[in-house]
């Protein structure tokens, strides 16, 4: 195991507040950075990222180029709120209309592929309470001063906020801790170095990420991480110590869709290295129980598993990109 | 003076197309909790923003006032201040983040005072962008220990410090929008304390009663004929004690405010209140305390002042209507140095005191164009007759 990547390209947010030293080397390597905001009902915390980023990162440091909003189907005033601030914004549906149309997160993610212009992107949820723009700073630090990172992950201490007053000091993680951290040591120890596999901030080169498929759910953050690595190998990789992130606490049983999803997306991969063998197919409902007026009742998470292929196969974004 | 009248409206434009980096100040400043004697973070961050925004002299005094000195182009004239208190009334532990939507920011202490710490840390950046310099240095300060028990201890001591004339100054609060205070009345904070130390037994029952006490306290202050000239209160604004539905209250406090227009009649409705508080405590055998938390004393500009009549023509040139009534701020201070000043409220807003405190962002831009025409005032010359 290359145990020495924990140490070589683990990175604190702090090494790269020097955002004019960022700028420069943008400029000398003559490339765009977009900021991609994949929101669902947001309204509460869209207009604070967008503001902080634009404020900071385009008004006092020209560190990015663009902020898109690619929306899933809010049907609060995510969308209205996002455009009023300035943020171009998309409904995922009207990106490449001829394609089948989804709805998650992974599918928003491919589709910023094809409206942003960047050469690298910065995903960041749209639900971060306490927005920062080291947020996007620090992860691009790493793929702007190191030539061999491709791709920039970030982690941080996740306080959750409890109810309308205090927060909780700690928490959170617990799909990581519980499902993608055993998976990672049974079979690729190497990545259990990443501290947050699952965590939705990360930054990468529009050439690593056009040529990985996009599971259109939870799996999505799980597969770029297992694709790059298969690919490029870990060296590509960094993360970078955000160090707080307070956002919405989630339930267990809206856990246990996302680990049905991402334990869905892993063992297709295993199967695919050959890793491991399923002699039949998965099933694609996650059942789950409730207690109705009846007794107790199926609640059923239908997940077909549904992935978009690299998006560098499809002839519109060929066709688009191909003076870049 | 007129001249500078007729540009604030497209001031207003201006300022609301700087609207990410005002909002991100309010925002950043407001999220770091300040609460009366730990403001230390929060003074940090302004410094460090005025610092990144340029600002030729970023400094504290010798109290930890965070200080920003944007130099004039007349080092002859003395210096304009533009104040706000730091400090806010919510604990650490309350949740902080604040919600930004199209029209309104929500959060803790957005409206007391966050606000105008934002405007403040805004203002180097909003006169670069207007392609102002005034002939006066502009000193913008956030003051610390300003509420309740910090009784204003910040201004104070920075006042108290500053050993060159100033020229006039503006002190900022979040609401509301045309607010022109420049008096402020004497007065006496204080707290009453009932303790009664618990008894076991069969008496239990039959002792005093510490919330009853102090309603008997509250009857007097009712009682007590206050004059009409000067205008003199008694404002009771806070109370908690007992401890169980069904036991005895053992312990209770009351919180008052005496307000005038005269030092004077401020002190003798203090002493009358010593008294009667010195005479239930005497035949009831408890202990009964009356505490001073802070002390103001009465000072005002007249209304025909010249940077009155200034403040007030700038808020009217904005279409709206000067809202003149006492404050006990910052103002007070500035007043007692005969020091000519105002102070102005910045938008419009509801639940000021509550953690959901909220905002209006649209009518901000008025409030700050509205600063910006009474430094303009000033820094012309109306504090130097």
């Amino acid at each position: 195991m290359n145990s020495n990547w924990l140490k070589k390209n683990t990175f604190h947010h702090s090494e790269f507040k020097d955002i004019n030293r960022l700028v420069e080397e943008k400029e000398r390597k003559k490339i765009k950075i977009s900021l991609c905001l994949p929101t669902l009902n947001e309204e509460k915390t869209i207009a604070k990222e967008i503001i902080i980023m634009k404020s900071e990162l385009m008004s006092r440091y020209q560190l990015l180029d663009e902020i898109v909003v690619i929306d899933s189907g809010s049907t609060d005033r995510t969308m209205e709120i996002a455009s009023s601030y300035g943020a171009d914004v998309y409904k995922a549906d009207d990106i490449l209309p001829k394609l089948e149309k989804f709805k998650g997160k992974g599918e928003n993610l491919w589709k910023a592929l094809y409206i942003t212009t960047g050469d690298i992107i910065v995903y960041l949820d749209a639900d971060i309470k306490n927005i920062h723009h080291r947020f996007v700073y620090a992860l691009v630090g790493p793929l702007l001063l190191f030539d061999n990172i491709k791709y920039c992950k970030g982690f941080y201490d996740r306080p959750i906020a409890r109810g309308k007053k205090k927060l909780r000091p700690t928490g959170g993680g617990r799909v990581t801790e519980l499902v993608i951290r055993p998976l990672f040591s049974l079979f690729f120890p190497e990545l259990t170095q990443i501290m947050q596999p699952l965590s939705g901030e990360y930054a990468g080169y529009r050439e690593l990420f056009e040529k990985i498929p996009f599971p259109i759910g939870y799996g999505i953050e799980t597969s770029i991480i297992l694709d790059t690595y298969e690919k490029w190998g870990l060296d590509v990789i960094a993360q970078v110590d955000l160090e707080r992130r307070v956002h919405r606490n989630q339930d267990t049983k809206s856990l246990g869709k996302m680990s049905f999803v991402i334990l869905k997306t892993f063992c297709k991969r295993l199967e695919k290295l050959g890793m491991a063998e399923l002699k039949s197919g998965f099933f694609n409902e996650m059942i789950q129980y409730k207690l109705g007026k009846d007794g107790y009742q199926p609640d059923i998470y239908k997940d077909k598993g549904f992935e978009r292929p690299p998006i560098i196969e499809i002839p519109e974004y060929r066709e688009k990109f191909k003076a870049i | 003076m007129e001249k500078h009248l007729d540009k604030l409206p497209s001031f207003v434009e201006a300022i609301k197309s700087m609207k990410e980096t005002i909002i991100a100040n309010i925002v950043f400043i407001g999220q770091i909790p300040a609460p009366t004697f730990k403001e230390k973070r929060r003074a940090d961050f302004f410094m460090k923003r005025l610092a990144e925004f340029q600002v030729d002299e970023c400094t504290t005094d010798g109290y930890r006032n965070p200080i920003g000195i944007i130099r004039g182009t007349s080092p002859s004239k003395p210096p304009v201040f533009v104040v706000a208190h730091l400090d806010t009334i919510f604990e650490k532990d309350i949740d902080h983040n604040y919600t930004v939507k199209k029209r309104t920011i929500k959060g803790a202490g957005v409206l007391d005072n966050s606000l105008s710490i934002g405007i403040l840390a805004s203002l180097p950046e909003i006169f670069r962008k207007l392609n102002l310099r005034f002939e006066s240095d502009i000193v913008v300060a956030g003051v610390i220990q300003s509420l309740g028990r910090g009784n204003l201890r910040g201004i104070r001591h920075l006042l108290k410090t500053w050993d060159t004339p100033i020229r006039g100054a503006i002190c900022l609060e979040g609401v509301e929008l045309g607010r022109l205070n420049y008096y402020s009345e004497g007065m006496i904070r204080c707290e009453v304390e009932c303790d009664i130390s618990p008894t076991l037994g069969p008496l239990q029952k039959f002792k005093s009663n510490a919330i009853l006490i102090l309603n008997e306290v509250i009857n007097q202050i009712l009682e007590l004929r206050l004059p009409q000239r000067p205008r003199s209160r008694v404002i009771i604004g806070k109370i908690s004690g007992g401890s169980k539905h069904g036991t005895i209250a053992c312990k209770a406090k009351l919180g008052f405010e005496i307000q005038s227009d005269s030092d004077k009649m401020v002190k003798s409705i203090y002493n009358d209140i010593n008294d009667f508080v010195f005479d239930i405590n005497h035949q009831n055998e408890i202990e009964l305390k009356l505490k001073t938390i802070s002390n103001l004393s009465a000072a005002s500009l007249k209304y025909n002042h010249p940077l009155v009549k200034s403040a007030g023509a700038v808020i009217e040139s904005l279409g709206l209507k000067p809202i003149c009534e006492p404050s006990e701020s910052e103002l007070s201070i500035f007043l007692s140095h005969n020091i000519p000043a105002v102070t102005l409220g910045i938008t419009r807003g509801e639940n000021i005191y509550l953690e959901n405190s909220t905002m209006e962002i649209e009518p901000m831009y008025k409030g700050i164009a509205q600063i910006i025409g009474v430094i303009m005032a000033i820094d012309k010359g109306v504090c130097d007759e």
